[in-house]
């Protein structure tokens, strides 16, 4: 059974074959008016049209036939249209043949059209089908020609276009026929050779994508076990040493407590890395986040709350605007908060003293936009594409704040992702940066 | 003075919270496994249980929790979660009997420890049962 992809891109062919079809309707009408109106030929209109309304008409019971189709999601979903397309490019060489026994037969420099239907079957069905399909033009044609030469089918013959009456004139016949034949074999060789490559390709491709993609899972399962392994030694660690730095085992000398301060410190570090790492990674690994709607205000005030303080003792001007129009949004409300905080933060962080922070939420109708500057270091321009990257830290940053994960940003990249949004930066070295985060407000279309 | 249950399987943990409590003068009674924090508190009959969610062995701290709810004598005992479950996940586990995350505990307390906090959201709980 063919993979969901293959029936999709056959579904989608068949419908450019279905748009194709529209223009070959209006060629066979405007190609008709032309030839007899312009040139003056004398053709036999009724049936010519009728043929043209008549592939108008199939045309268009496929393409609700194909609408039907996507609409029932149904599983058989790649035989119906395989069938379809059987379908549709035997119809489509029926009507060719009767167009082409219509206005003037072997004379018609029209029957190399037939070509055109072969790269198609070629493209749209199995290397056989498309062969099967390439015998019945061949069959069509030589009954044509065959019954037109005995005169069990009347010829209509393009008089004012040709001096002779070809069609019973043998070698014409055999010449025409011998390069007809061949070219529609030919073609169809050529064309079902180059797409089963493509074929063949695009499969390789999506099979390499689908292995990368279980080798990243199982790479995050593992560094999720290492980390949280991690997580509760280090746990273990702070938990043990806090005691005994906060005195509650006794007063220590002034260089045991430098000494185990340092060592605190540096597990804290290294714990606050961990957790980070551990939350981008079970983060990438889940697949359905719990989603509610809550107050984005409140959001906003936890954390002016927490990092007002952090800006006042920096003497950092920290500036908040809220558009008082925006309700309850829909997502995961720890999630939206770690994001305001990630990137407030980091204005703050990245600020001298006596800069300038500001936040601002605004109403876009369907989406809430926060917008996120400041007056800091700035990422010089090189640096600016990578800064949502995982360990990507600014070379500047770098410099002038030893501490960071690198993790930050990027937890903050995959969080407005999940909730289908966009997060990107402005920034100059020296100037200051703007971080915006857009979020869609609504919960159904998450 | 009040009497303090920890019910954790790392005896590091266990320990570091121990000497802090100690330190306040509680009484501290601990158990390695979630059996044995059920088998303690029916005997010893704590003011108070500090419970980790013990992820190693699936979600033991869980089943705990909703057992020691569902016995008389520790229907109301306030129970201290060690886990940081709460602020990771976004859930707020209040939820009903029954429920995948009711979890009925009366406050979470993320690892590592600080000594600080413990005393704090220990004597709030005291204070309010």
């Amino acid at each position: 059974m063919p993979g969901y992809h293959v029936s999709r891109e056959l579904v989608e062919r068949l419908y450019w074959l279905t748009r194709l079809r529209w223009i070959a309707v209006a060629g066979v009408f405007g190609t008709t008016m032309f030839v007899s109106k312009v040139l003056g030929l004398t053709l036999p209109m009724n049936p010519i049209l009728a043929i043209g309304f008549m592939i108008g008409i199939y045309n268009l019971s496929f393409y609700l036939l194909l609408k039907s189709i996507k609409i029932k999601k149904n599983r058989n979903i790649f035989d119906a249209a395989n069938w379809i397309s059987n379908w549709q490019i035997s119809l489509d060489l029926t009507c060719l043949a009767g167009l082409i026994h219509l206005s003037g037969g072997i004379e018609n420099p029209f029957i190399f059209y037939f070509i055109f239907h072969m790269i198609t079957a070629s493209i749209l069905l199995s290397r056989r089908a498309a062969f099967i399909q390439a015998t019945y033009a061949v069959f069509l044609f030589c009954s044509m020609v065959i019954l037109e030469y005995f005169g069990i089918l009347h010829h209509y013959c393009l008089k004012e276009f040709l001096a002779y009456d070809l069609c019973r004139n043998l070698v014409y016949i055999a010449g025409v026929s011998v390069v007809f034949i061949s070219t529609v074999y030919i073609a169809v060789y050529m064309a079902t050779s180059i797409s089963k490559t493509l074929r063949e390709k695009s499969k390789k491709l999506r099979m390499a994508n689908k292995q990368l993609k279980d080798k990243d899972r199982i790479k995050s399962e593992y560094v999720l076990q290492v980390t949280h392994d991690v997580k509760s030694h280090l746990a273990a660690i702070q938990s043990c040493v806090g005691p005994v730095t906060a005195g509650i085992t006794g007063e220590l000398n002034e260089q045991q407590q430098s000494l185990l301060k340092r060592a605190e410190e540096r597990t804290g570090k290294l714990l606050l890395f961990v957790k980070a790492l551990l939350e981008i990674t079970r983060m990438k690994l889940s697949n359905n986040i719990t989603m509610a709607y809550f107050s984005l205000s409140e959001v906003v005030k936890n954390v002016i709350l927490v990092l007002g303080t952090r800006a006042k003792n920096r003497k950092i001007d920290l500036e908040v605007e809220m558009d008082q129009s925006i309700g309850d949004i829909w997502g995961m409300k720890t999630n939206i908060e770690g994001v305001i905080m990630n990137v407030l933060a980091n204005a703050i962080k990245y600020t001298p003293t006596g800069g300038k922070v500001s936040l601002s939420v605004q109403d876009k109708g369907e989406s809430v936009l926060m917008v996120v500057k400041d007056s800091g270091i700035g990422i010089p321009t090189e640096d600016l594409p990578k800064v949502f990257d995982e360990f990507y830290r600014a070379s500047n940053a770098r410099k002038s704040e030893r501490e960071g994960t690198g993790l930050g940003l990027s937890i903050a990249k995959q969080t407005v992702l999940r909730h289908k949004g966009e997060i990107w930066a402005e920034s100059k070295e020296n100037k200051g940066s703007t971080f915006y985060v857009l979020l869609p407000k609504g919960g159904e279309k998450l | 003075m009040p009497k303090i249950l920890i019910i954790d399987d790392d005896p590091d943990i266990v320990e570091s919270i121990k000497v802090v409590l100690e330190s306040e003068k509680y009484d501290v009674v601990t158990a390695p496994t979630g059996e044995e924090g059920l088998r303690q508190a029916e005997e010893e009959n704590p003011d108070l249980i500090m419970l980790d969610v013990m992820m190693e062995t699936g979600t033991k701290g869980f089943e705990v929790a909703r057992e020691l709810r569902n016995k008389e004598a520790h229907k109301n005992t306030p129970i201290l979660m060690l886990t940081a479950l709460k602020s990771e996940t976004g859930l707020d586990f209040k939820g009903e009997a029954g429920d995948e995350v009711w979890l009925p505990v009366d406050d979470f307390c993320d690892k590592p420890l600080k000594p600080d906090e413990i005393i704090t959201k220990v004597e709030k709980l005291l204070n309010k049962g």
